[in-house]
């Protein structure tokens, strides 16, 4: 614990991010505080302090802090997937804050802790500061989930987010207390050295309930069946630029954070009971979450019962967790991003509202009104289904390759499957924009630069990732085997 | 064959064309019909012009299938390749779907239809897929344009379809989709086989081909078998061979008449030359032991679609179930694979194409002015009609196979090819034929000829210009390939010549392993 004393400048330079990002927070708090007429330009402050803090992330490697953070190709890739989300949360949702007499800087205040949280809790290289960050990022999720504090639907989502997720945080603890209890440390280098001696993992049944309870904890925060069941409340009460930040970047950062934990404990590879078990909150995630999406009737919940599924493909990575795996997860969860984030912020600007309902048929017929939204919502609902030439084709392709070369081929055809099945409900989301005609006169939230610019960069993301995805893998690559070198 | 460095980029050209084409009509803002017209009429003729200059250019006497090759790396790490090439089957394949796609839009030109701008987009990236499937040689790129396909496919009978179009679409691209995706992963397993026992990582069917004919990959046959199964699965949905076929009719009826044509023309060929190039070639082992059970299910299809066809009232399913008795007919002829039944049967997804599109867009002419494809509702319009009427006849005595025209050539060379292997298989088959005939005639007699019994159709207008210059290639075609059968043949004779060494040594075995079956299992 000594080492703690000894904090050079170059430990503080590795957490320049956050450092930004939290700077920034404050600044944007106290400008909405003392300098009430500045408010519309909190999103352009907003949007540089997350170009800054991108800036300040490049091209450092090491450890740091004695171990306590680091900084990889691997923490790399999530600094880029968070400070993205919150972008793509900011550029869509501003104009519709605004009209709402929403904007107040917390808002943008709360997504940039949420994002140095998420930041922190990846580059954590102990559990501890793992569980910081997570409960750095958490906590700002909470409050925003409750942003539009007199609607009912968003008090309750905030609520159940916050009790359900204490309980999630209260497991993640106790397990890595657990861990702790029987190998003496929470650093995961340390980790990882104990247990590559043989047999001191494998049949520690203390130590497996320590294991099993983190990995219940995270999964809650990826909502993997049967922790998921927070998700489809928030998502429908929480106001939507929000959820396009909640429902992407904290899930890979859960993943990678599972990952990591994983290697750690597990250096040469998945032993038994896990394998099974992954593969298994796979299966029920895939088909769970594809069947209950068909019987929605509300977008957003829709879509969070498709953001179940989606991460079932994930879980198919982790359980295979080859190096070709972790890639392919990378690479799926990035595509994931940007075609979620396109979804929900195209299904904020078909509603006449935050307070509207989310309704299928409330969007009917409104391709001829609103033909950019409705493209990109229908482009993100091919790639959801992971049909080519999109992004989501992509990262299926690495994700069931590396499950069918790693002799997982009953998870790839579970998959599959489950792709069939979710033609169901993304299809019907482009029937009713296209080819249904509008039921009524719906007064839509009007166009404004700022999403209009978040359409067209998702809309070229899906698209270009998806036919030239060189760039992509790579990232996902130096990602994967940034951790697999440790 | 001479390296052509012009070539690698026509290719190229000829798959992206189109998209370009709709990338152009997404920037023309509001609804410009004049605009629509002609971008969708240039982009596809440029595309066919393409498409000529590659046949003249082709060298029939070459057997590979990397005529005008391109290879290059997309994405290296994994072995696939953005891999591009044609032999004669494909090159023939391509004209039919260029040719086709410039008549359907010029059709659409003479009719009314409403926000043609995204119709004849949807069309241009359609023809991207169908081109891209039938050129590329690596599995995933060809996976990737075998679903590009499925979009504008859906939207384009989910608009612009008939009243249950919603069903019809959804139900197309189920079965297509749930089709394909086992042969997904079978694409993914057959890869990593490829890469254990060659060492070489590729998913390229050429490589894939050579590990197959040279045994170098031996598959257990139970594993073969699945290939093969989630292969022969994936095409024979798209055939449609029954009893897969149930999403045809109803994909048909609704789909607006370019729907139709493109569906018939070339859609349904795509699976014919997918169980050709990839099911038959990889696969030749199981192939051979399964292709008695896929030939009695296509005798069925012959026998059955004939006989729906008879009973229906409505135009355009008795178009619909002609074509599974037709391609099932192709099927057969498939499986028998000697080579005057493999000739046949490509020779026939060709004949087949430009007559069965050609009655498509005809019903669609009258549908245009009366808005009913029912039988009932004409009768004796020849006199009203009098050019429509003959186009439609020589398109119906060419479905049936009257000698001079097209569908004589390819039905009669499968018939012989397969009276060679089994005399019982050809003489089912021919029931169908007459059948056929029956049917197709009733049609022509029900519709054309006899007393004008309907007085709406008094006013009853004859095909207009633009519908006429969409359909008089195809008709000119019918004729010349009923007469001159020849450079057809020769064109896809390297491709048969090809397929028919391995699928000929399995023919001559299908007595024996049906023989040897029962006693194999009986000494298990």
């Amino acid at each position: 614990m000594s080492g703690f004393l000894h904090v050079t400048g170059a430990d503080f330079a590795s957490v320049a991010p956050e450092i930004v990002l939290c700077a920034a927070a404050t600044l944007v708090l106290l400008l909405d505080a003392f300098a009430r007429p500045l408010r519309a330009f909190l999103p352009y402050v907003a949007l540089l302090s997350l170009a800054l803090a991108n800036l300040a992330g490049r091209d450092r490697t090491g450890t740091f802090f004695s171990g306590a953070v680091e900084s990889t190709a691997f923490t790399r890739y999530i600094e880029l997937v968070a400070l993205g989300a919150v972008a793509l949360a900011i550029l869509g949702g501003a104009a519709a804050l605004e009209r709402d007499k929403r904007d107040q800087g917390e808002f943008y205040a709360l997504l940039l802790f949420a994002a140095a949280g998420l930041i922190l809790m990846v580059r954590g290289g102990d559990l501890l500061v793992v569980f910081i960050g997570l409960e750095l990022m958490s906590l700002s999720l909470y409050v925003l989930a409750a942003w539009y504090r007199d609607v009912p639907a968003a008090t309750e989502a905030g609520m159940k987010y916050f009790l359900m997720g204490a309980l999630a945080s209260a497991f993640l603890l106790y397990g890595i207390a657990t861990i702790y209890g029987r190998l003496g440390t929470t650093s995961f280098g340390k980790l990882q050295a104990v247990a590559s001696v043989p047999g001191v993992v494998a049949f520690d049944t203390m130590l497996e309930a320590g294991i099993l309870a983190v990995v219940a904890g995270l999964s809650f925060k990826i909502a993997l069946v049967p922790f998921h069941a927070w998700a489809p409340d928030v998502y429908q009460g929480m106001t939507t630029p929000a959820v396009a930040f909640l429902s992407t970047a904290p899930k890979a950062g859960a993943v990678l954070v599972l990952v990591r934990v994983l290697h750690a404990l597990f250096p040469s590879g998945l032993s038994d009971p896990w394998r099974p078990f992954l593969g298994l909150l796979a299966v029920l995630s895939i088909l769970f979450g594809n069947v209950v999406a068909l019987s929605q009737r509300d977008l957003k919940r829709m879509l969070a019962y498709s953001g179940i599924a989606q991460m079932g493909y994930v879980a198919i990575a982790v359980a295979t967790f080859t190096t070709d795996a972790l890639e392919g997860a990378c690479v799926f969860l990035a595509g994931y991003l940007v075609t979620n984030a396109a979804a929900f912020l195209s299904v904020a600007a078909l509603s006449s509202g935050e307070n509207a309902p989310k309704e299928l048929s409330e969007i009917a017929g409104l391709g001829r009104r609103r033909p950019l939204a409705a493209s990109v919502l229908t482009l993100s609902m091919i790639s959801l289904t992971g049909l080519p030439p999109t992004v989501g084709f992509i990262g299926k392709l690495l994700i069931f390759r590396a499950a069918v070369d790693g002799g997982l081929v009953w998870l790839a055809v579970v998959g599959v499957f489950g792709s069939l099945v979710s033609v169901g409900y993304y299809l019907r989301v482009v029937y009713h924009l296209w080819m249904k005609e509008p039921v009524r006169d719906v007064s839509l939230v009007p166009d404004d630069v700022l999403s209009g610019a978040a359409f067209l960069l998702t809309a070229a993301l899906m698209l270009l990732w998806g036919v030239f995805p060189r760039a992509l893998l790579e990232v996902g690559r130096g990602a994967a085997s940034a951790l697999a070198g440790r | 064959m001479p390296f052509h460095p012009l070539g690698a980029d026509l290719l190229t050209t000829l798959v992206f064309l189109p998209t370009l084409g709709a990338l152009l009509l997404a920037l023309v803002p509001g609804e410009s019909k004049a605009a629509a017209r002609a971008v969708g009429v240039a982009t596809s003729l440029l595309t066919f012009g393409v498409s000529v200059v590659m046949l003249v250019r082709y060298d029939p006497t070459a057997s590979g299938i990397e005529g005008f090759a391109i290879d290059r790396p997309w994405l290296p790490r994994f072995g696939i390749r953005y891999q591009l090439g044609v032999d004669g089957l494909a090159l023939a394949l391509v004209l039919l779907t260029t040719l086709l796609t410039v008549s359907v839009l010029l059709v659409a030109c003479g009719q009314k239809i409403d926000k043609l701008k995204g119709y004849v987009a949807s069309f241009l990236v359609l023809e991207t897929g169908m081109v891209g499937s039938l050129v590329a040689l690596d599995m995933i790129l060809f996976y990737v344009f075998w679903e590009v396909m499925l979009i504008p496919m859906y939207f384009i009978i989910g608009i612009w379809g008939g009243k249950r179009r919603i069903y019809a679409t959804m139900k197309f691209f189920l079965f297509t989709m749930a089709g394909s995706l086992l042969m997904f992963i079978a694409i993914l397993y057959t890869a990593g086989v490829h890469s254990r026992t060659t060492g070489l990582l590729s998913f390229s069917v050429v490589d894939w081909a050579r590990a197959s004919a040279s045994g170098a990959w031996s598959l257990a046959p139970g594993v073969e078998a699945l290939l093969f199964g989630a292969f022969a699965l994936a095409f024979l949905v798209k055939v449609p061979l029954w009893p897969l076929h149930t999403w045809l009719p109803d994909a048909h009826v609704e789909a607006p008449t370019g729907g139709s044509v493109i569906l018939a023309g070339v859609l349904l060929k795509l699976g014919t030359y997918g169980l050709l190039r990839f099911a038959w070639p990889l696969f030749p082992n199981a192939a051979a032991r399964y292709g008695p059970f896929l030939a009695v299910l296509a005798l069925v299809g012959v026998v059955y679609g004939a006989w729906v066809a008879a009973a229906q009232k409505d135009m355009k399913k008795l178009v619909a179930y002609s074509s599974v008795s037709h391609l099932a007919l192709v099927v057969l002829g498939i499986v028998a694979g000697t080579g005057a039944a493999l000739s046949g049967a490509i020779f026939q997804m060709i004949g087949h194409g430009l007559t069965t599109g050609l009655l498509f867009l005809l019903v669609g002419v009258l549908y245009e002015r009366r808005h009913t494809r029912e039988m009932a509702d004409y009768g004796g319009v020849a006199s009203r009609v009098p050019v429509t009427t003959a186009l439609f006849l020589i398109a119906t005595l060419g479905s049936v196979g009257l000698p001079g025209l097209n569908g004589f050539v390819g039905e009669f060379l499968i018939l012989g090819g397969v009276f060679q292997v089994r005399i019982v298989w050809a003489a089912v088959a021919a029931t169908g034929m007459i059948l056929g005939a029956i049917y197709l005639l009733t049609l022509v007699q029900k519709v054309f000829w006899g007393p004008e019994t309907v007085p709406a159709n008094r006013t009853l207008t004859d095909i207009n210009g633009w519908e006429l210059a969409g359909a008089f290639p195809i008709v000119v075609l019918i004729v010349l390939l009923g007469v001159f059968p020849r450079p057809l043949l020769n064109l896809v004779d390297g491709s048969v010549r090809s397929l028919q060494r391995p699928v000929a040594a399995a023919a001559a075995t299908v007595p024996a392993t049906a023989s040897a079956a029962p006693a194999a299992e009986a000494g298990r």
